[in-house]
């Protein structure tokens, strides 16, 4: 496993390695000298320059946040760092050495390890088997050496400061459980270099504390850690620098407690507030109003919140924020009104407009006018390798295709002007949806969803993986709906968010609807309630 | 952020490679390219090209029709997400209960070959309504469909093969049905072939201008997505194993009108050269993409490569292995384009 620094009895090779990483012949603890240096580092993509020259540097022991809009460049930086790609102009030096990785595996070997968003864990494995997955350790006699190995992940899963069984499967895990088994596993590899790539972009707030704490264990142990992220609150909480991308360049760098304010400002070149459109005056009628609500799913799943006791009302025009933690029971809440992936009955008042309704399916919800966008546009949202065009269209196809059949024009018209009231860009409606940014992405979602001209819109985590940029443009769309009638209730993670775009914000907790504010509610209020702890009190 | 590592999504233009379009369009290029390869490579007699004979050029299209029709069907369960191995099966079915209803039941054509159809239909629906209550891949139940529809041949043939002789009276067809192994326009043209096309264009107008069509379509890219957007995904997932089983039906009925018999061992290896025809037509084996007019360039390339082969002795075995080359080479092609895309496929 890993090997201590001053272990003599190296075999040459791993000398040679470990003088490449930085270990050996730079004294104790020398963080002067960077870890990992890039500078003028420039990159193309066919007419597309990613970097046009950046300088960046990494310590060992040190977190090192990295920010960035969406084709800011960040990936495509790490993407050279870890080997993915090849600069076109520039050097990177690790430990002082000159290094060129021409593949991943290269730089795997140099101790530089990436995690990506979509983690290269085995589902169908247990943890121990994931961990050693590629150098399983084996008995004299050819088989499976599964003592020593299960020994082996659990001092592992340790040293990343995780308590968790090495014979779980990783398919049981939470995604904040699986992120930290990817982060042992990096452990198990060696590595000097750990890229994190919005690593807390799918976890609960607890979730993101307990990565945080392995993230700051790692740091004691002096790898070096660069940190990608969306998630501005996270900033001050994990890091030692950060550095802003935009644009290709590395716009500047900021100490860790620089207010968000100052980020943002750094990252769109302009101010968080001036994100949030002015709220409405005045609303409509009620528009769904669940008043003791309770639904029973027809098959009861583990870590599936079911909805308890749910009391609300979501007035036309009015934006309605679900807050929580993960676990809460808001996406239940959200799907279940839906009807979506979960069987069950709705119980107690359940009334669309003053009217009692059945919901629980897709076709009533639809009937009654809801439309819902879940918070994984990429596995529920979008066909990715079809046209935007056919993405945007496909939850009005029976508007389309009078008789059953393809109008070409009606398709062509009302794609044209989805576009452009979404402000999707590239405007083709050709282009594949794959080939767009995240937040151009979601617009085609929201297109798509719209277009049906739903009265009532769910919304689960609408902004998560979308740019600061696009966050603005989304919320403004939101506004401008609202304005025209249309109600929205929206569950999100991300307190300021619900603070600065909602009318009114239900908090959940335990399936239960606890507390509803107006608008001007703090987040600390809004943190007390989610918790439970208000309750209590 | 999503985008992806190896290929950061530039905000301008999607980049559309050469290689986007020889897929697009591989499979008239490939027969393209086979059609010449036939004619350079084609034996000639007294100075004429063997491979361009009408005789010979009808009994290539005459050839192809059978799977071609099979292939139809299959496309829409291809794009859908999933497979159909029961299509020839279902043809020896229909091709046994086809005989066996003209001439030992002594049905006239007017009910048997709308019953045949039907079978054949609903054969497909219960093995899409098991794949799709049950939740049991396709791949597994039109397997086990295959073995039933081979069983179901027997049972319906009394385990015999059964002669088509035409004429009046019991024990004989109507003479009509003998229509299926003629040829029209002096006779050139085969009627099976003309069955084929027929069907081709209702397909490829079902698929490509319909409703229905586009539902196949964003089942097969994102059966989530569409069950989102209120897209009745289960209803489509069953229908496209009724529309293979419909072709199936038909294809049977050709199969026994072409040979004048039914045997329940007809068609056997059917649904790997239908499946074939699809692949190199460009339909993507994952679902979502894909296009008729591949599928039926690629039944017909396949057709004329093996009748090229045929024509210069080549044996069965080499046939095979050119077959088996150019499936490779059809999805090769398909994968380097999905990986010049960053697509995740």
């Amino acid at each position: 496993m890993r090997k201590r620094f001053d272990d003599h009895s190296l075999h040459p090779k791993d000398v040679a390695r470990q003088k490449a990483a930085g270990r050996i012949g730079m004294g104790k603890r020398n963080l002067v000298l960077p870890l990992l240096a890039l500078s003028g580092v420039e990159k193309r993509f066919g007419g597309v320059r990613a970097l046009r020259g950046v300088d960046f540097t990494l310590t060992s022991g040190e977190i090192h946040v990295l920010l960035g809009e969406n084709g800011a460049g960040k990936s495509t930086l790490m993407a050279i760092i870890s080997g993915a790609a090849l600069p076109d102009r520039g050097t990177m030096t690790l430990a002082g050495t000159p290094v060129r990785f021409q593949t991943p595996r290269e730089a795997h070997a140099a101790g530089i390890v990436m995690i990506p968003q979509e983690l290269d864990l085995v589902p169908g494995l247990d943890i121990a088997a994931n961990l050693y997955l590629g150098h399983e350790k084996v008995t004299p006699f050819g088989t499976m050496a599964h003592e020593e190995m299960l020994r082996g992940a659990q001092t592992l899963l340790r040293q990343a400061g995780v308590t968790l069984d090495p014979r779980l499967h990783v398919s049981s895990l939470r995604m904040g459980e699986r992120q930290l088994v990817a982060i042992a596993k990096a452990l198990a590899s060696d590595a000097r270099i750990l890229i994190l790539d919005e690593p807390t972009a799918a976890l609960s707030a607890t979730e993101a504390e307990h990565l945080f704490e392995t993230v700051r264990e790692l740091k004691r142990r002096g790898v070096g850690v660069i940190y990608i992220s969306h998630r501005l609150e996270e900033v001050p909480r994990i890091a030692d620098r950060v550095t802003v991308m935009r644009d290709g360049l590395v716009v500047g760098d900021a100490p860790p407690d620089a207010p968000q304010a100052d980020l943002v400002r750094m990252l769109v070149g302009k101010s968080f507030q001036d994100l949030f459109p002015p709220r409405a005056s005045s609303i409509g009628q009620p528009l769904l109003t669940l008043d003791h609500a309770r639904f029973t799913p027809a098959v009861e799943r583990a870590g599936w919140q079911a909805p308890r006791d749910v009391s609300l009302t979501v007035h036309e025009g009015e934006i309605v924020g679900l807050a929580g933690l993960m676990g809460a029971g808001r996406t239940e809440l959200l799907s279940s009104l839906y009807g979506f992936e979960v069987r069950g009955r709705w119980h107690g008042g359940v009334a669309i407009d003053g009217k009692p309704a059945a919901l629980g399916s897709i076709r009533a919800a639809r009937r009654a006018g809801i439309g819902y966008v879940t918070d994984d546009r990429r596995s529920t949202g979008l066909v990715l390798g079809h046209t935007v065009a056919r993405n945007i269209v496909m939850s009005t196809l029976a508007r389309m295709t009078p008789w059953g059949l393809v109008s070409a024009g009606r398709e062509q018209t009302e794609v044209v002007g989805a576009l452009e009231r979404f402000d999707v860009r590239p405007r083709l409606p050709a282009a594949r949806v794959i080939n767009l940014s995240g937040g151009n992405q979601q617009k085609v979602v929201f297109a798509k969803e719209l277009l049906d001209n739903p009265r009532l819109l769910l919304l689960d985590e609408p902004t998560r993986g979308v740019d600061v940029g696009a966050k603005g443009e989304i919320y403004r769309q939101l506004r401008a709906l609202a304005l025209n009638g249309l109600g929205v209730l929206v569950a999100s993670s991300e307190l300021p968010e619900l603070i600065g775009l909602c009318d009114r914000i239900v908090v959940m907790h335990g399936g239960v609807t606890v507390a509803a504010f107006s608008a001007g509610v703090s987040e600390a209020t809004l943190r007390r309630y989610s918790l439970g702890e208000a309750l209590v009190a | 952020m999503t985008e992806s590592i190896t290929a950061p999504a530039p905000a301008g233009r999607p980049r559309k490679s050469p290689l986007v379009y020889l897929v697009r369009f591989q499979s008239l290029l490939g027969l393209i390219l086979v059609l010449m390869g036939g004619i350079i490579f084609s034996p000639r007699r007294h100075g004429h090209i063997l491979f361009l004979n009408p005789e010979n050029i009808a009994n290539i299209v005459r050839s192809i029709s059978e799977t071609g029709i099979l292939a139809l069907g299959m496309t829409f369960v291809i794009i859908a997400g999933g497979i159909d191995l029961s299509v020839g099966a279902v043809l020896g079915l229909s091709s046994v209960l086809t005989a066996a209803l003209l001439v030992n039941q002594g049905w006239g054509l007017g009910t048997t070959l709308p019953l045949v159809i039907v079978v054949g239909t609903i054969f497909g629906l219960v093995q899409g309504l098991i794949s799709a209550r049950l939740r049991i891949q396709a791949f597994i139940v039109t397997l086990a469909g295959l073995q039933a529809a081979r069983g179901l041949a027997l049972i319906a043939s009394n385990n015999t093969f059964i002669n088509i002789n035409y004429g009046q009276g019991p024990g004989n067809a109507p003479p009509a049905f003998a229509v299926l192994g003629e040829r029209l326009f002096g006779d050139t043209f085969p009627v099976a072939t003309l069955v084929f096309l027929v069907l081709a264009g209702l397909a490829t107008f079902l698929l490509d201008q319909t409703r229905y069509g586009r539902y196949v379509f964003a089942v097969g890219g994102n059966e989530r997505a569409a069950r989102l957007s209120g897209i009745p995904v289960r209803w489509v997932k069953i229908s496209v194993y009724g529309l293979s089983g419909f072709c199936a039906g038909i294809a049977g009925i050709v199969h026994a009108g072409q040979f004048s018999f039914g045997s329940p061992n007809d068609g056997s290896g059917y649904e790997l050269n239908a499946i074939a025809a699809v692949v190199i037509g460009g339909t993507d084996l994952f679902g979502g993409a894909g296009s008729m007019i591949g599928t039926i360039a690629g039944a017909v390339m396949l057709g004329a490569l093996a009748n090229i082969l045929q024509l210069n002795d080549v044996s069965a075995a080499m046939q095979l292995l050119a077959t088996g080359a150019i499936i490779v080479l059809a999805a090769g092609l398909q994968s380097l384009v999905a990986r010049g895309d960053g697509s995740t496929r």
